[in-house]
């Protein structure tokens, strides 16, 4: 019976994700994965106002057979720098993804309070410990290596140069692009205690 | 569950799906306190869950669901929706509260239960039948009987064997009994009144019987009627150490002297309404006991009682 409900309850959010007027101002998008009702592909826009702004952030939703009893088990696939959210794997630390869940919450609702999670970040329940600190210690620097993420990942708009050219220094040596600038977001940028962690 | 909303004409008003399955309500109940409603089902498997209400997080048990008020059951019962068989054919937009009743009689219910008319007679689901092999259902059946045959078998054994046990090991104390009672005065006096006491509280439990016509005793009952006597006694908790010379007691030759032949118990009727007599439950026949009946004279009476059958007349 489960299943059912888990299914009907799919195909319902679906098209009210579609109908609702987020999707209107391209700020929410759904999308069945496989045809199935199991899996689906979601994106939020970066809110305003945000390091995020102008970036596209793709979400992996499955749907557990328990639905709508338990949570949608979402990531991030697109790469992400927030204190909640894994740099790492996309994992999202939010409390209504786990015990405050709801059964009247939908994917719609879902979606929303994950945008609402990149406008006002949590770092007292951080998911990525690193990030936290940054977020805590150096805001201004979080705020350009999350603008960064945004530009490299989510097709942000705000190229930086200064920063691309510590990666270009990195990527020179033979380090791959992806973790030279995880070594150097995680450094506060600083070029020498990042090569030193990558080559250690 | 509720019922899909694709199943309804028209568009259903937000205010009649479960905001848990997202299906049109079915056997709706509210929270307490927020009112919100939810089909039973879907509301009891998220309390089993989490104790709140999914919509706004009031605490709320299982225990405190209300029924939905009526007027949105009655707002239920009014929408029309498409018969569960509608892929099979059936065209029929129901009243939602006659849904039930529909499915019930419903001609397109693929499972709907039919007789086979090729000879079986089993009642199997309609679309079953098209595969349906007379002999081979048949030998299934046998076969399961015939299973559950060597099972009820084997379990008898068990029983027997375990009934045998019982008789051994109650032998046993019987023997051990009666070597008490010989051995030990004060044994057999306590043992002796043990059993008058029985007697007389197992009288009290006999309802009362009126003999109507005496003239309708059976004197001389056969084996058979003996023994449906007997297990009715037994079965009504009868002493059992009483039970076989009561028995004995249920035939003329066993009886005193006021009652042994024709011509003694014709001398004797106008004696006979002095009897006290329990009746043998659901039986024409009544117990005569000893304890009761004191007040009668030596000839009329005999220890422990007498069992007397009737043709009729026992009230």
């Amino acid at each position: 019976m489960a299943t059912n409900i888990a299914a009907q309850r799919i195909k319902r959010e679906f098209k009210e994700v579609i109908k609702s007027e987020e999707v209107a101002q391209c700020s929410i998008k759904v999308e069945l994965v496989n045809d199935s009702c199991v899996e689906l592909k979601g994106e939020i826009a970066g809110p305003p106002d945000t390091p995020y702004e102008g970036g596209n952030f793709v979400l992996e939703i499955k749907i557990p057979e328990t639905y709508p009893f338990n949570p949608p088990k979402v990531r991030f696939t697109t790469k992400i720098w927030h204190p909640n959210i894994s740099s790492v794997t996309g994992a999202i630390c939010l409390d209504i993804l786990k015990d405050q869940w709801a059964a009247a919450m939908t994917l719609r609702t879902v979606l929303l309070s994950l945008q609402a999670l990149l406008s006002a970040a949590e770092p007292d329940d951080p998911q990525d410990a690193v990030v936290a600190k940054q977020y805590k210690e150096h805001p201004e620097m979080f705020r350009q290596t999350a603008k960064h993420w945004t530009s490299a990942y989510a097709g942000g708009p705000c190229k930086m140069p200064e920063l691309d050219e510590k990666i270009r220094r990195l990527t020179d040596m033979g380090v791959d692009e992806h973790n030279a600038r995880v070594a150097l977001s995680s450094y506060d940028w600083d070029l020498e205690r990042a090569t030193e962690q990558i080559f250690s | 569950m509720g019922f899909d909303v694709a199943r309804f004409q028209g568009p259903v008003d937000e205010e009649l799906v479960c905001p848990i399955c997202s299906g049109v309500l079915q056997d709706p109940v509210q929270a307490p306190a927020c009112e919100h409603a939810f089909c039973k089902t879907c509301i009891n498997e998220w309390i089993s869950r989490q104790p709140t209400c999914p919509l706004d997080r009031t605490p709320i048990t299982s225990a405190q669901l209300l029924p939905a008020p009526r007027i949105l059951r009655n707002l239920l019962s009014r929408l029309r929706i498409k018969c569960d068989n509608f892929v099979h054919g059936c065209q029929q937009d129901v009243k939602l509260d006659t849904l039930m009743a529909h499915l019930e009689e419903c001609e397109f219910n693929p499972k709907r239960p039919v007789p086979c008319e090729q000879g079986c007679s089993l009642i199997i689901p309609k679309d079953e039948m098209k595969n349906h092999n007379c002999v081979r259902e048949l030998r299934n059946l046998v076969q399961s009987q015939h299973q559950k045959m060597t099972e009820i078998r084997r379990e008898l054994n068990e029983q027997q064997f375990q009934l045998n046990e019982q008789k051994r090991e109650i032998n046993l104390l019987k023997d051990f009994m009666r070597a008490m009672r010989v051995s030990n005065p004060i044994m057999r006096d306590i043992a002796d009144q043990m059993e008058r006491d029985e007697i007389a509280r197992w009288s009290i439990t006999l309802p009362r019987a009126r003999v109507t016509r005496w003239g309708g005793m059976i004197s001389t009952p056969d084996e058979s009627l003996q023994t449906l006597i007997k297990r009715t006694l037994s079965e009504y908790h009868c002493p059992t150490h009483v039970i076989n010379e009561l028995m004995e007691n249920c035939h003329e030759r066993k009886w005193p002297a006021g009652l042994n032949s024709l011509e003694t118990r014709q001398n004797s009727r106008r004696q006979y309404e002095n009897y006290v007599c329990k009746r043998v439950p659901g039986k024409q026949a009544v117990v005569v006991l000893h304890c009761d009946n004191r007040h009668m004279p030596e000839d009329m009476i005999a220890e422990p009682g007498l069992v007397m059958i009737f043709a009729h007349g026992i009230e």
